[in-house]
C-alpha cells in the first residue's frame, strides 16, 4: 500500500550548488526509492549542463522537466531554464519564468500543498533568500525539511541555506555529505513508518492511544499545553514527523525519549502548533481586529497624530503585511491621515531580508481576496511583491525583545505565536514589557494558542477568543521599569504575580499608597529628559504637548518650570548631587502655583542614568495677577512690568523661532521621505543586482565544470590524435582520404609507394597524382563511392606487373552520418597472389597426373583383355608407355607448346631416317598443336611398332616414305599425311582389327574430328591421315602462317 | 517395352579417348549400352538433349570447356549421372554438391556399382 508512495526530494541550490549537488547525489545510493527534483537559478536562454554533470553520479536518469510530466520513482527531474516550475496532481507544470527572482520558493509553496508527508526540502549552497518561505510551507505541510551547513564542509555561499534555517522550519542542518546520508535514511525508513495504517482499528490502536495519552500528559507539565483535545490523527501525524526527525522507529522509544529529553518535548510542542503561515492566518481574529481595535487606534487621531504598531519577531513579514494591509484600508476611510508607523522586528536579519523584500509567492496568496490581492499587491510573474503603499509604512530591523529596549507609545502590538516558543519565565519577563511599551489603552493581539493568564492584571482581554487584549491602566502596579527593572532589580519579573501577599508586600504597598497620598509629586527621568515614571498629580507641573506624543520632561513642563528644570539639571549632572530651586512660579490651569523644585540623581548599577525631580508646592495656588501682586512690592511693580514686557517680546521671538524650526523639521521629513523611497528602490535594485550575480555565478561554476570536461576530452583527443598519428605511420596499408571534392585530405606513407605523392601534396586532387598502378578508371570509381555511397573493391596490379593490390573505396562517413569524401586502402596481396598462383599449380599438376593415369590404367585394362599371355600384355604396354612418354618429352621441350610434325616423326623413326636413307620424310614445315602433337605421336608410334614388328623396317630391305601436304582448299582445310611402306614382305589383311588399327581409326575422328584410312596393299602398307588444319600452323618461308586460330586450348 | 529385357543405355561423355574407350569396353561387358562416347561439347550437348538413356558419365572439363549445362540438361530431363573427373569435389558448383562424383583412375567394380545404382534411381522414376 505505500509502496507507490514514494517520497519526492526538492533541492534548491544556487550559487555553489553544482558542487553542493555533486556531492549530494554521490553520497546517495545509486537508485534510492524515491524522485528527486532540482531547482536552481538559471540564466535565461542558455542551456544547463547540469544534466550532463549528474548523470555522472547517479544511476537515476537526470532530465530536465518537461510540462506536464508525472514525477516517477527513481528519476532526477531538473527545471528547464527560462521556466518555473509548480507541482499539480503529481504533474510538474512548466510556466514562464517572466522575471520571477525565486523559483526555488514558487515550487517549494506548491510541491508542498501537492505533495503534503511525502515531501522533503532540500536548501544547498546559495546566495539570496530563495527558498526560505518555501521551507516553511513544507514543514506547515509536514513535510520534511534540510539545509546544507553545520560543521565541517560549509556550503559555498550562506544566504539561502541560512534564510531558511532562520525561518526555524529546517528540521536538519548538516554538512553535505551527512546530508546525503541522513536523506537516504529517511528515504528508506519512509517505507515503514510506524503506525502503518492511522487510525486503522485493532489492537495498534490501543498501544497509539497509550502513547498519545503519554505524550499529552509530558506536553501538559512541561509546556503548560493541553492537546489531548487535539485531533489525534493530527497530532500522531506531527508526532510521525518528530519521530522521522529523531529517527526513532517504534512509539514507545519515541515517548520515552521525550521523557528523557528535556528538549524534544518543546520541538514537538512547536511541531504541533505549527499551522500554515499566510496573511490573515486566523481571518476571523484578524476580522476581529478590524472591526474593534483599528478604529479605536485611528479614533481621533489628526494629520499631526502617530499611530504606531509592533510586531515582534515578524519573521518572513506576512504577519507585518496582513497589519500593515488592514491600517491601510482603514485608512482610506479617513479624511486627514494620521502618520502610521508598523515596527516589524526579529532578531535574524536573513528573515527580515526575506520580509524587506515582500516578494511572496502566488500560492502563499490564494486565499487573499482578489480585492485585497488587486490593491496591495503587484503581480511578478509566478508570484507577488507588497505594494509601495503597504510596505513604506513598515520598517523593518534587528530587535530583540529579550536584550533590547522596547519600542514606546505603541497603539498596538501584534505578536502571534511567539510567545509558544518561550518558556513560561521569558513570557513573563515580556508580557510587562508590552504592557509598558503600549500607551495607556494600548492593544496586545496574540496567537491562537497563547494567553497572558498569568499577567491578567496587565491586560485585560477585548475579545478573549481572538485573543485581543486591551493595556490595563495600572498605576498602582509596580510593573514599571519592564528591561530597566530587570536590570536593576534582577528578579521582579520572574515574581509570579499570582502568589499569596507576604508581609513586606503589606508595607511597599503602604509605602505606595503613602507616597500617592502624602509625598510631594515627582517623576524619574533617564539621561535624555526622558520620563520613565510618574507619580500621582503631576498633572499641575507636567502637561502633553501638542504634536507627537513624547516622554520628554522639558517638552511636557509647563509654563515657567522649563527654564528651572534646565538649569537645576545642569547643575546636577555637573556635580553629580543633589540640587533645588526654589519660589519656582508654574504657571497652572487655574492659576501660578509657586514650587521647590528638587532633583536628585538615583544611586545606578548598570550605568543608565535616573533622576528624581521632585515637585514641592509652596503655598497655594493663586491667581496670574494675584500672585505677582502678593509675592513682589508695589514698587517693584514698574521693573516687573518692563520685564514683563521684554520676556513678552522674547517670547514672540522663540515663536517665529519655533516656527522657522517647525518648517525645517517639516523640510526635513520630507527629504527623509524622499530618502526612504529612494533607498526602497535603491534596495530593490540591489535584489536584482543579487538575482543577476546569482544567474551569473551559477552559469560561472557549470561553465568550470564544462571547462574541466573540455580539458579531459581534449586530452583524449590529443592521445587518439597521436594514436591515430601512429597508427598512420606504423600501418602497412596505404590509406589515402579524400573529400567530397576528391581533394587529398591525407594519406599514410604506404600510399606513396602506389602514388607519387609527397606531404604537401595534401590539398591536391588525387587525380592530378600520377600513379604506379594500371587503374584508368579511378576517377569514374571515386564519383560512383560519393553518389551511390557503396564501397567499391578491385584487385589492381601494378604497370610493371611486380605488385598486386586489394584496393577498397569505401565513403567516408562523418559524425552527422554524412559522406564527407572517400577512404581508399590499398592491400599488397602480391604475396599472397603469388601463393594462390602455386596452388593453383599444384591442383592443376594433380588433376593432370590423375588423367594420365587415368589414360594408362584405361589402356591396361584394355590390352589385358586383348593380350593372350602375359608377355604379350607387356610388350603391348610397355611399347605404348614409352610411346606416350616419348611425345610428353618432346612437348615437355616446346613448353607444351608447337611441335613440328617432322620432328614427330623423326623421333619414332629415328634409326631409320638420316644416313640409312629407310624412311623419307617429305613435306612443308608444318607445326602441330599440343593437342594434335599428343594424338598423332600415338598414331605414329602404332604405325612404326607395327612396321618394325611385321612391315617395311623387320627385314633390312623395306623402307617407309612419309609425305604431308596442308589442303587449303579443301572445306575446311586439311593437313593430309600418307604412310608408304615399300618393299617390306608381303602384306596380309589381319583377321581381326587389333588394339593398334582401333586407336589410329578411332582417335584421329574422336580427338581431332580428322579421318584414318588404312590399305592394306600386298606390296606394301599405306594409310592416309587427314586432319583439321586448324591444329597445325604452316610455317613455310619463315613466316609462321597461323592457318586458322585454334578454337581449344592444349589439356591433358 | 519392359527395360529389364534390354540392356541399359549409358551416356558417356569423354574427350580422352584412351579413357572412353576403356569405359566402353567395361560398360559393355557389364550388360550396357554406351551411347557415345563424346569428347566434344556439341555432340555430347545434342546426346545429353535427346539421347534416350538410364545413366549417364560425364567428364567435367571437355576440351577446356566445363560440362555444366550439360549436367543441368541431365538434371532437368532426370537423367541420373556421376561426374568423373581428376577435380576435387569442391571445384564443382553448389549446385550439383550432392551429385555422384566419380574420382579418377576410378576402380572398374565401383564404377559399374556406381552405374548399376544409378540405373536402379532411373528405373524407379520411370
Amino acid at each position: 500500500m505505500r509502496s507507490s508512495r514514494f517520497p519526492i526530494v526538492a533541492i534548491g541550490a544556487s550559487a555553489g550548488g553544482v558542487e553542493a549537488l555533486t556531492a549530494l547525489f554521490r553520497g546517495l545510493p545509486p537508485r534510492p526509492h524515491a524522485a528527486f527534483v532540482i531547482i536552481t537559478h538559471l540564466a535565461p536562454h542558455r542551456e544547463s549542463l547540469l544534466a550532463d554533470i549528474l548523470v555522472r553520479h547517479t544511476d537515476m536518469p537526470v532530465a530536465e522537466a518537461h510540462n506536464d510530466q508525472a514525477i516517477e520513482e527513481g528519476h532526477v527531474y531538473l527545471i528547464p531554464p527560462d521556466a518555473v516550475m509548480t507541482v499539480a496532481d503529481e504533474h510538474l507544470i512548466l510556466n514562464e519564468r517572466g522575471g520571477e527572482r525565486n523559483p526555488v520558493d514558487i515550487f517549494l509553496t506548491s510541491f508542498a500543498l501537492a505533495v503534503g508527508d511525502r515531501a522533503v526540502a532540500v536548501i544547498l549552497s546559495g546566495s539570496g533568500t530563495d527558498g526560505a518561505i518555501g521551507v516553511k510551507a513544507v514543514r506547515e505541510a509536514e513535510g520534511f525539511t534540510l539545509a546544507q551547513g553545520g560543521s565541517g564542509s560549509q556550503p559555498g555561499h550562506h544566504g539561502m541555506p541560512d534564510a531558511a534555517i532562520a525561518t526555524g522550519f529546517v528540521d536538519c542542518i548538516l554538512p553535505i555529505d551527512a546530508l546525503a546520508e541522513r536523506i537516504a535514511a529517511y528515504i528508506d525508513t519512509f517505507e515503514k513508518q510506524p503506525f502503518g495504517a492511522r487510525g486503522d482499528g485493532g489492537k495498534a490502536t490501543e498501544e497509539i492511544e497509550e502513547a498519545r495519552t503519554a505524550l499529552c500528559a509530558i506536553l501538559r507539565e512541561r509546556v503548560g499545553h493541553d492537546f489531548s483535545r487535539y485531533k489525534p490523527n493530527t497530532f500522531l501525524r506531527r508526532v510521525e514527523r518528530r519521530m522521522q526527525v529523531r529517527r526513532i522507529a517504534d512509539l514507545r522509544g519515541y515517548v520515552a525519549f521525550v521523557k528523557d529529553d528535556p528538549e524534544e518535548a518543546t520541538f514537538l510542542f512547536r511541531d504541533l502548533l505549527i499551522g500554515v503561515t499566510s496573511f490573515f492566518r486566523d481571518p476571523e481574529a484578524f476580522d476581529c481586529l478590524a472591526r474593534l481595535v483599528i478604529p479605536e487606534i485611528f479614533a481621533g487621531k489628526g494629520a499631526d497624530d502617530w499611530v504606531r504598531v509592533w510586531i515582534p519577531g515578524c519573521a518572513t513579514g506576512e504577519e507585518v503585511y496582513s497589519v500593515a494591509i488592514l491600517l491601510r484600508e482603514h485608512m482610506r476611510t479617513m479624511a486627514p491621515q494620521p502618520h502610521v508607523q508598523v515596527f516589524a522586528t526579529d532578531v535574524d536579519e536573513n528573515a527580515l531580508a526575506v520580509a524587506r523584500a515582500g516578494h511572496y509567492p502566488a500560492k502563499l496568496l490564494e486565499r487573499m481576496s482578489p480585492d485585497r490581492l488587486e490593491r496591495y499587491f503587484v503581480r511578478e510573474g509566478r508570484s507577488f511583491t507588497i505594494a509601495k503603499e503597504v510596505r513604506e509604512i513598515c520598517l523593518f530591523s534587528c530587535h530583540s525583545i529579550v536584550r533590547d529596549p522596547p519600542f514606546l507609545n505603541l497603539d498596538l502590538i501584534s505578536c502571534r505565536n511567539l510567545l509558544i516558543y518561550f518558556k513560561t519565565e521569558l513570557q513573563n519577563q515580556v508580557l510587562p514589557l508590552f504592557h509598558y511599551a503600549l500607551r495607556p489603552g494600548g492593544f496586545l493581539f496574540l496567537g491562537i494558542s497563547e494567553h497572558v493568564s498569568q499577567n491578567a492584571d496587565l491586560f485585560a482581554p477585548l475579545d478573549k477568543k481572538h485573543r485581543i487584549f486591551r493595556r490595563r491602566d495600572q498605576p498602582g502596579r509596580p510593573a514599571v521599569f519592564p528591561v530597566v527593572a530587570q536590570t536593576l532589580t534582577g528578579r521582579r519579573a520572574t515574581q509570579p504575580q499570582a502568589k499569596p501577599v507576604s508581609g513586606t508586600e503589606v508595607v511597599r504597598r503602604a509605602e505606595t499608597v503613602m507616597l500617592d497620598r502624602f509625598a510631594p509629586a515627582y517623576v524619574i527621568v533617564d539621561d535624555d529628559w526622558n520620563l520613565v515614571r510618574y507619580s500621582a498629580r503631576t498633572g499641575k507641573y507636567l502637561e502633553p504637548p501638542a504634536g507627537v506624543p513624547t516622554r520628554n520632561l522639558l517638552a511636557m513642563a509647563r509654563r515657567g518650570l522649563q527654564l528651572a528644570l534646565r538649569s537645576a539639571m545642569h547643575e546636577v549632572v555637573k556635580t553629580g548631587s543633589a540640587t533645588r530651586r526654589e519660589g519656582v512660579r508654574v504657571e497652572c490651569e487655574t492659576g501660578v502655583q509657586t514650587i521647590d523644585l528638587t532633583i536628585e540623581p538615583i544611586p545606578d548599577k548598570g550605568g543608565d542614568h535616573f533622576w528624581l525631580i521632585v515637585f514641592a508646592d509652596v503655598g497655594a495656588v493663586r491667581g496670574r495677577d494675584e500672585g505677582v501682586a502678593a509675592d513682589w512690592p508695589a514698587d517693584q511693580e514698574q521693573a516687573f512690568r518692563q520685564i514683563e514686557q521684554e520676556l513678552h517680546q522674547t517670547r514672540e521671538r522663540l515663536q517665529i523661532s519655533t516656527e522657522e524650526y517647525e518648517t525645517a523639521v517639516e523640510e526635513l521629513k520630507s527629504a527623509n521621505e524622499e530618502l526612504l523611497s529612494l533607498n526602497e528602490e535603491l534596495q530593490s535594485t540591489n535584489e536584482e543586482l543579487e538575482t543577476s550575480k546569482e544567474e551569473l555565478q551559477s552559469v560561472n561554476e557549470e561553465l568550470h565544470t564544462v571547462n574541466v570536461e573540455l580539458s579531459a576530452k581534449i586530452d583524449e583527443l590529443d592521445r587518439a590524435n597521436s594514436d591515430l598519428k601512429n597508427l598512420f605511420a606504423s600501418t602497412r596499408i596505404a590509406t589515402i582520404l579524400l573529400d567530397r571534392t576528391l581533394i587529398i585530405r591525407s594519406f599514410t606513407p604506404a600510399a606513396s609507394g602506389i602514388f607519387r605523392l609527397i606531404q604537401t601534396d595534401c590539398g591536391r586532387p588525387l587525380a592530378d597524382i600520377a600513379t604506379f598502378l594500371d587503374y584508368a578508371g579511378l576517377p569514374e570509381d571515386l564519383k560512383s563511392v560519393l553518389s551511390s555511397m557503396n564501397s567499391i573493391e578491385r584487385q589492381l596490379t601494378s604497370r610493371n606487373g611486380e605488385a598486386h593490390y586489394l584496393m577498397r573505396l569505401l565513403p567516408y562517413w562523418n559524425s552527422d552520418r554524412r559522406i564527407d569524401g572517400v577512404i581508399v586502402t590499398f592491400i599488397d596481396v602480391t604475396d599472397m597472389i603469388h601463393v594462390g598462383q602455386q596452388k593453383a599449380l599444384v591442383a592443376e599438376l594433380n588433376h593432370r597426373v590423375k588423367n594420365v593415369l587415368a589414360v594408362v590404367t584405361s589402356m591396361a585394362a584394355q590390352l589385358a583383355r586383348r593380350s593372350t599371355s602375359v608377355d604379350e600384355f607387356n610388350e603391348g604396354f610397355l611399347s605404348r608407355i614409352r610411346g606416350l612418354a616419348q611425345t610428353h618429352d618432346i612437348l615437355a621441350r616446346h613448353e607444351w607448346s608447337d611441335v613440328a610434325l617432322d620432328e614427330l616423326f623423326a623421333a619414332e623413326l629415328s634409326a631409320f631416317v638420316g644416313e640409312s636413307g629407310r624412311a623419307a620424310l617429305v613435306g612443308p614445315k608444318v607445326h602441330l598443336r599440343p593437342r594434335a602433337t599428343t594424338t598423332l605421336g600415338m598414331v605414329i608410334h602404332e604405325l612404326a611398332t607395327n612396321a618394325v614388328k611385321y612391315g617395311a623396317l623387320s627385314d633390312d630391305n623395306g623402307r617407309v616414305s612419309v609425305a604431308w601436304a596442308l589442303r587449303l582448299d579443301a572445306e575446311p582445310p586439311m593437313l593430309e599425311i600418307t604412310w608408304r611402306e615399300i618393299g617390306g614382305p608381303p602384306v596380309k589383311t589381319p583377321e581381326r582389327k587389333g588394339f593398334g588399327t582401333e586407336l589410329i581409326e578411332r582417335s584421329l575422328d574422336f580427338e581431332l574430328g580428322g579421318t584414318a584410312r588404312i590399305d592394306y596393299a600386298r606390296e606394301g602398307l599405306v594409310v592416309t591421315l587427314a586432319i583439321p588444319a586448324i591444329h597445325a600452323v604452316h610455317t613455310e618461308g619463315g613466316t609462321n602462317e597461323q592457318i586458322h586460330e585454334p578454337q581449344e586450348s592444349a589439356r591433358h | 517395352m519392359s527395360r529389364s529385357t534390354n540392356p541399359r543405355r549409358v551416356l558417356v561423355i569423354e574427350d580422352e579417348l584412351m579413357v572412353a574407350m576403356g569405359l566402353e569396353m567395361l560398360l559393355t561387358d557389364s550388360g550396357c549400352a554406351v551411347v557415345g562416347p563424346h569428347g566434344r561439347f556439341d555432340r555430347a550437348m545434342e546426346a545429353a538433349r535427346n539421347e534416350a538413356v538410364d545413366a549417364a558419365l560425364i567428364d567435367v572439363n571437355l576440351r577446356g570447356s566445363k560440362i555444366y549445362p550439360i549436367a543441368d540438361v541431365l538434371a532437368e530431363r532426370g537423367i541420373p549421372f556421376a561426374f568423373l573427373t581428376g577435380y576435387e569435389k569442391e571445384t564443382l558448383p553448389e549446385r550439383f554438391a550432392h551429385e555422384l562424383l566419380l574420382s579418377k583412375p576410378c576402380g572398374p567394380q565401383d564404377l559399374v556399382a556406381a552405374v548399376a545404382r544409378m540405373c536402379e534411381r532411373s528405373l524407379v522414376r520411370t
